[in-house]
């Protein structure tokens, strides 16, 4: 076997495979797709929000995301004409675009669910969800690593020591939490979305989410809890270093014997 | 031993190999391979990011495109996008497939035997308005007649509407009504069914679609403004598509399309076509005005 042969001491690396290729190729292709989805989701939503309240004098805002958006342009003035509309000009394809964003919605419905089955699928034949799965010491051990991230950015930028609590596995708990919540995520943001797309059809889904209305409810706030993850994942990301960013490009990682007594 | 050396299994073995998940432990690599996999998957990576952001803003709407970068990026991204044949004829057509594939999933899924979820009166939820343009006036009503053709008699038919009061039993509902908007609502809805129709007034033979129309319809400043749906005869012929003659036991009111509208719950509302003047069949799938306009089809829930 190649991988055993010894050459010069200065030539080889020790390395960890970290992360699956169909791993790996789910991931990316998730980051293009899931944006394209929220951005077209946005000026779908746009067309008749979820959630809705009585006419506001001073702005003449009747729901919640153009409030977020009047506020934003607030701060960040010059930035659009439209107040109300900021929020979907900036993150979603615009407003009045419904047609074109159902059909790309669609498009990257398709896609979503293609990478996610592919994913699944080599999770289940390679054994790969058993990183996933949580175990029982979990709680207390998220609860430290909840405490580690929310000081590792200021003890970084105050240049403090600010040790890592120790992880014996692939994935420390809060990650492992995080990484199952998000497949979980992704299956519940399909679901909801056929029970709207196809409630007479799939009358049983569209059921399960009571109604009409409890599936749209729930694809929306699907939507908030992936824009969620997606910022402290990437700050993480960062903070954690290039070795964790290239070891889902590459799969293998430089850091042996897991994160144990590093940062 | 010699099922192992069959090649198909020898396959399967190398596929599940593939799979696996690798253990934790830390393998001795020589560093030029490491290197070598490295510029490889680094290669790969960046490929596939400038194909995404390259297939990402060839699928933006042009409007869309319009807000995002400086005018002489676009103009490059544009002048790029036609060197490699990605023009803008070409996403539609894209798009428009992926509209159609949806549609087969939805005519898959169809069953004309599948119910819609109904609902009791106390139900009822507040309806809309949501005439396209303009609501009408009513003036048009008492001279209001309905005309069918494409039968299988070749004569065009002209009925008032005590003609299909009186000529049809009448059938009592009360279902979702859906909005591609994203808004529905629940109503009560009454009227003669177009299955009843059809038996009354037979298609002309390998007819299968109907081509609804409103000439009555307007648009945002008040001019006529013809409104024209297609439907497939499944779902015409299913037993709770209603012609829709009453809305909570009242006759239409004008602003939800009296005194004759279409009630399919299994489409989308932009289908429930309303103030139906004409009912044509026809072999070939008639014109549809959201299609026309962006919007799929089939439209089928």
């Amino acid at each position: 076997m190649r991988i055993m042969e010894k050459v010069h001491p200065g030539a080889t690396r020790r390395v960890v495979v970290r992360h699956h290729a169909v791993v790996r190729l789910a991931h990316w292709a998730t980051v293009p797709v899931l944006l394209g989805l929220v951005a077209s989701g946005l000026s779908i939503y746009w067309a008749s929000p979820v959630h809705q309240h009585p006419v506001d004098p001073t702005t003449g805002s009747t729901e919640y995301l153009a409030d977020l958006g009047i506020l934003i342009s607030h701060l960040l003035p010059g930035t659009g004409a439209d107040p109300g509309a900021w929020l979907y000009d900036h993150f979603g394809l615009g407003t009045f675009r419904l047609a074109q964003a159902l059909r790309l919605h669609w498009l990257l419905a398709y896609l979503f669910m293609t990478v996610g089955l592919l994913y699944a699928i080599g999770l289940a034949l390679g054994g790969g969800f058993k990183a996933l799965l949580p175990r029982r010491s979990d709680l207390a051990g998220a609860f430290a690593m909840l405490r580690y991230y929310l000081g590792v950015v200021p003890a970084r930028l105050l240049r403090r020591p600010w040790p890592h609590p120790p992880v014996k596995s692939k994935y420390n708990p809060l990650q492992r939490i995080a990484y199952l919540a998000m497949p979980l995520l992704g299956v519940l943001a399909v679901a909801s979305g056929w029970a709207m797309h196809k409630p007479v059809q799939l009358k049983w889904l569209e059921r399960l989410f009571v109604n009409y209305e409890g599936a749209r409810v729930t694809h929306f706030w699907t939507m908030v809890a992936f824009a969620t993850f997606v910022i402290p994942h990437v700050v993480l990301v960062i903070v954690d270093g290039w070795d964790t960013f290239r070891s889902m490009v590459t799969g293998w990682s430089y850091r042996i014997g897991g994160r144990h007594g590093q940062d | 031993m010699d099922k192992t050396e069959r090649p198909g299994a020898r396959r399967r073995m190398a596929f599940a190999k593939w799979l696996a998940e690798a253990d934790e432990s830390s393998v001795e690599l020589p560093l030029s391979r490491v290197r070598a996999r490295t510029r490889r998957d680094f290669l790969f990576w960046s490929a596939g990011a400038l194909f995404a952001a390259g297939g990402f803003w060839w699928l933006l709407p042009d409007e869309t495109r319009e807000h995002h970068l400086t005018p002489a990026t676009r103009d490059w991204l544009d002048s790029l996008e036609a060197r490699l044949g990605a023009d803008r004829g070409r996403r539609e057509r894209f798009l428009n497939r992926v509209l159609t594939l949806d549609d087969d999933v939805a005519e898959a899924l169809y069953s004309p035997t599948r119910s819609v979820r109904t609902y009791s009166r106390s139900e009822v939820t507040p309806l809309r308005n949501n005439y396209n343009g303009a609501t009408p006036t009513s003036a048009y009503v008492p001279g209001w007649t309905l005309t069918i053709s494409g039968l299988s008699s070749g004569r065009v038919e002209r009925l008032g509407i005590a003609d299909v009061l009186g000529r049809f039993a009448r059938h009592e509902q009360v279902t979702r009504l859906f909005c591609v908007e994203g808004w529905s609502a629940i109503a009560w809805w009454g009227g003669l069914r177009f299955a009843d129709l059809l038996q009354a007034y037979p298609p002309t033979s390998g007819a299968r679609w109907a081509q609804l129309e409103s000439s009555i319809n307007l648009d945002a400043i008040g001019s006529p403004d013809p409104y024209y749906v297609s439907i497939d005869l499944p779902t015409a012929r299913h037993p709770q598509t209603l012609l829709a003659t009453h809305l909570s036991g009242k006759p239409l009111p004008v602003e939800h399309g009296a005194p004759l509208r279409l009630l399919a719950p299994m489409k989308l509302g932009l289908k429930n076509i309303k103030a139906i003047t004409s009912i044509a069949y026809s072999v070939e799938a008639p014109a549809d005005y959201w299609h026309e306009r962006g919007y799929s089809k089939y439209d089928g829930l």
